[in-house]
């Protein structure tokens, strides 16, 4: 006969043992749940990636057919080019009425654009449209063109990626500010993180490429110059890993695209010229 | 078995353990395996269940301000409460322990006592942590999935753990120390 002492210790070791595995059983099973509605989600993403990526291809394709259309008839020798102005024009509504969203929401893109209606409107009631002109303009498009579709399927990335970065903003007199692991959506610029962080006043140049914004002031910091040889800027570096330094802008910070744990440092310097 | 004691003895060999369960608690050790529930369940088996309660809560306050995972905070007094119930239990042990006892039969009873004790205390830090949760305005239920999620696989470490070291460890403590407060008497 088992002693009472010995089933009290037995009854013990079970409700251990049951408390337990019970726990790790509900732990299995949350985790599961957890996971099969994830890769749901993440499937159920994708799909609806791939759709709106099927749709961005085929508006593109129109309007680059539309575009073909007209840049042959502006090579063909003996175009005339007044009239041309005419598919131009519809050509650029068009890609408004195409990528709106996008050109209300994206300032620089949009000063792009009204920088493209407002050539095209000084060229227009000329009446005689040259070739350099009119090929002047058919440029301007393609380019705004294909900064549009190019953000166009960033921001469908930006969907389903999201890129974490660190940026670093060095005043000039000892003040150092790292905002770490911020997190942007794919395909967001250097303009657009700072805009994030911090407050800036920038300046669009619609002449300057790639990129057409200056930032003036950081945190109410402003950039000043000295007669016209010297003076401080805001300018801004990237981290190259490769070389353990500090790379200055190649670009425009608006056209500067964000990778994902990527470095960048603004800094409020002095420069002199020449 | 039969426990002697001595107040002199007692006395000093009650400090001597709170410094050297302090120092063992303080030390950095993989997370959950601990002997501080063995040398507080120790404590109440030799000097009862006040001594014992008292013993594993001076212990946990002192570790929730210097622990080297940082200070404990709104989970210490759940702590406290946690480890005083060894000492209980020790006490509670030492009245029902038989006057000769197989050695084989005393290591299994004890590692059960050790798993039920870390079952226990996690599950009384558990209740601090989802009080925690719920005061830093997460939804109670959620705070208690996140709570046992969480905690999963550490209670299960800390129950292994302490089923190993109450099994080993209790019965050649008892002995030594019960041999230690009794010295006096004896000698």
């Amino acid at each position: 006969m088992v002693e009472k002492r010995t089933l009290i210790f037995l009854t013990l070791a079970t409700l251990v043992w049951a408390i337990s595995i019970s726990n790790l059983a509900a732990y299995f099973y949350l985790q599961n749940t957890t996971y099969t509605k994830q890769i749901g989600e993440n499937q159920q993403s994708l799909n609806k990636t791939a759709s709106n990526y099927d749709e961005l291809m085929s508006k593109y394709n129109i309007l680059l057919s539309e575009y073909s259309v007209l840049y042959g008839s502006y090579s063909f020798p003996g175009a005339n080019f007044t009239l041309l102005m005419g598919s131009l024009g519809r050509l650029i509504d068009n890609l408004k009425g195409n990528y709106s969203s996008l050109l209300t929401n994206q300032e620089d893109l949009n000063e792009t654009y009204f920088m493209l209606k407002e050539d095209y409107q000084l060229v227009y009631p000329e009446g005689n449209v040259t070739g350099e002109n009119f090929g002047g303009l058919l440029n301007e498009y393609y380019d705004l063109f294909n900064l549009l579709a190019i953000r166009e399927l960033s921001l469908l990335l930006s969907e389903t990626v999201t890129l974490t970065v660190n940026v670093c903003i060095d005043y000039g007199n000892g003040t150092i500010d790292w905002h770490n692991e911020t997190r942007m959506p794919a395909g967001s610029s250097l303009f657009q993180l700072t805009q994030k962080i911090v407050e800036i006043n920038y300046t669009y140049y619609p002449s300057m490429k790639p990129g057409h914004v200056l930032v003036d002031s950081i945190n109410d910091k402003k950039a000043y110059t000295v007669g016209y040889s010297e003076g401080w800027s805001w300018i801004w570096y990237y981290w190259d890993g490769d070389e353990q330094d500090w790379n200055s802008g190649p670009v425009g910070c608006d056209a500067w695209m964000l990778k994902n744990g990527g470095i960048c440092k603004w800094k409020f310097e002095h420069w002199s010229w020449p | 078995m039969k426990i002697h004691s001595s107040n002199t003895r007692k006395l000093a060999l009650f400090n001597i353990l709170v410094a050297l369960c302090l120092a063992m608690q303080l030390t950095p050790r993989p997370p959950n395996v601990e002997f501080t529930s063995f040398f507080t369940f120790t404590v109440g088996v030799i000097f009862g269940v006040l001594y014992g309660s008292f013993f594993g809560c001076t212990i946990m306050f002192v570790n929730g301000f210097l622990s080297p995972y940082g200070f404990a905070g709104l989970i210490m007094p759940f702590q406290m409460v946690g480890m005083a119930i060894p000492g209980i239990l020790g006490g509670v042990y030492r009245r029902l322990m038989p006057e000769q006892i197989n050695s084989a039969r005393f290591c299994t009873e004890t590692a059960i006592v050790g798993a039920i004790i870390a079952l226990i205390y996690d599950l009384v830090t558990n209740v601090g942590v989802v009080f925690y949760y719920v005061l830093s305005g997460t939804n109670i239920a959620l705070a208690i999935l996140t709570t046992i999620v969480c905690g999963v696989f550490f209670s299960i470490v800390h129950i292994f753990s302490n089923t190993a070291v109450f099994g080993i460890l209790t019965l050649p403590s008892i002995k030594t120390l019960n041999n230690l407060v009794g010295g006096e008497k004896n000698g």
